[in-house]
């Protein structure tokens, strides 16, 4: 019948955490009784289970290196990263717009030149466009 | 010259390998990379496996784990050392967990988790690791915690006491209820794999 209450006390008692005066009343219950010597003893195996069910998880190799990248842009934004797999992703389509839309601003923005250049004599003898410099062919419209 | 930046950068690393976590913290408020690439090679699985037996799978808990160390790295030069380093990343990693859990009431991860696995397991018997898993699977997370930073981590009662915000009486018992709860289930769970055989 008392093995109830031992048994709530044996958590504590494993872990040197039971206080000396109930510890010995523990004790004693302990030496006539097998039930609570067992139980005691199981308790005891709980951290070899706990630890055998991790033992097979894998971390993934770039763990720390998703740490690290994710710390610096906190740093940098003083934020976290919300999903930290889709960010190298974002970054390379974000880099490929921004120089797509360079490269077409650069592009509007030269005024036209034709293919080859003139050798620097021949510019003297070549006729001047008239309206000095060509409006290239899609500003026209 | 390029041989002797190399020895350095040797020699510091065994030493950061060598040093405790204060020292380690120290050096990371100073922002000495390899100190942080040393505290997370030290306790990179505990973190994850502490947020895996809590989520119950593995990308969840690389983000949680990942989560947890930035907030922790980030803040080090704040750090006072109140907790150990170690009691803080857990009691990080226990708090998202508890608010992750608490955004998306895991269902699907759960039942794969809950299923038997003897069919799985040539030998045509569950391991004491499956089993193990399987039951801090079923018991209450408040009762899952406190016996996966007991046993899985060896916290003392007054660092589980801090990291999960208790005090140390409401340690004791509930520790006392998670072991017996783990004794139960353990117990029902090889009476009923008798009975199948
Ligand atoms: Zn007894």
């Amino acid at each position: 019948m008392t093995c109830i209450l031992f048994e709530r006390q044996l958590s504590s008692y494993l872990d040197g955490e039971l206080p000396a005066a109930r510890a010995a009343r523990l004790e004693a219950h302990l030496r006539r009784c097998p039930h609570c010597r067992a139980e005691l003893e199981a308790m005891g195996g709980i951290a070899d289970h706990i630890r055998a069910a991790s033992r097979e998880m894998q971390v993934s190799q770039d763990f720390d290196q998703r740490v690290l990248r994710a710390m610096g842009y906190w740093q940098v934004t003083g934020r976290p990263i919300a999903q930290p797999r889709m960010l190298k992703p974002l970054l390379v389509v974000a880099a490929i717009l921004l120089a797509i839309t360079g490269a077409v601003r650069y592009y509007l923005s030269q005024p036209y030149r034709p293919p080859m250049p003139a050798p620097r004599g021949a510019a003297l003898v070549a006729p001047a466009s008239p309206g000095g410099t060509v409006v290239p062919e899609r500003e026209r419209r | 010259m390029e041989e002797a930046v190399r020895h350095d950068a040797l020699a510091l690393e065994r030493r950061l390998a060598a040093a405790g976590d204060v020292e380690l913290v120290a050096a990371c408020a100073e922002g000495i990379p390899e100190a942080f690439r040393e505290l997370l090679s030290r306790y990179r699985r505990s973190a994850v496996g502490l947020a895996y037996q809590m989520l119950g799978n593995m990308e969840d808990a690389e983000d949680v784990a990942q989560e947890a160390f930035v907030r922790v790295f980030v803040a080090i030069p704040r750090f006072r050392g109140q907790a150990a380093f170690s009691t803080w990343l857990y009691r990080i990693v226990t708090n998202l967990c508890l608010g992750d859990r608490r955004r998306r009431r895991r269902t699907v991860d759960l039942e794969a988790v809950r299923e038997p696995r003897a069919a799985d397991n040539p030998a045509g018997c569950v391991t004491d690791g499956l089993l193990a898993g399987q039951i801090l699977a079923e018991m209450a997370v408040e009762l899952r915690v406190i016996l996966l930073l007991r046993e899985q981590e060896g916290l003392s009662y007054r660092d589980i006491a801090e990291a999960l915000d208790l005090p140390l009486g409401t340690v004791r018992s509930r520790l006392s209820k998670a072991r017996m709860t783990f004794r139960r289930l353990w117990n029902e769970a090889l009476q009923s794999g008798e009975e199948q055989q």
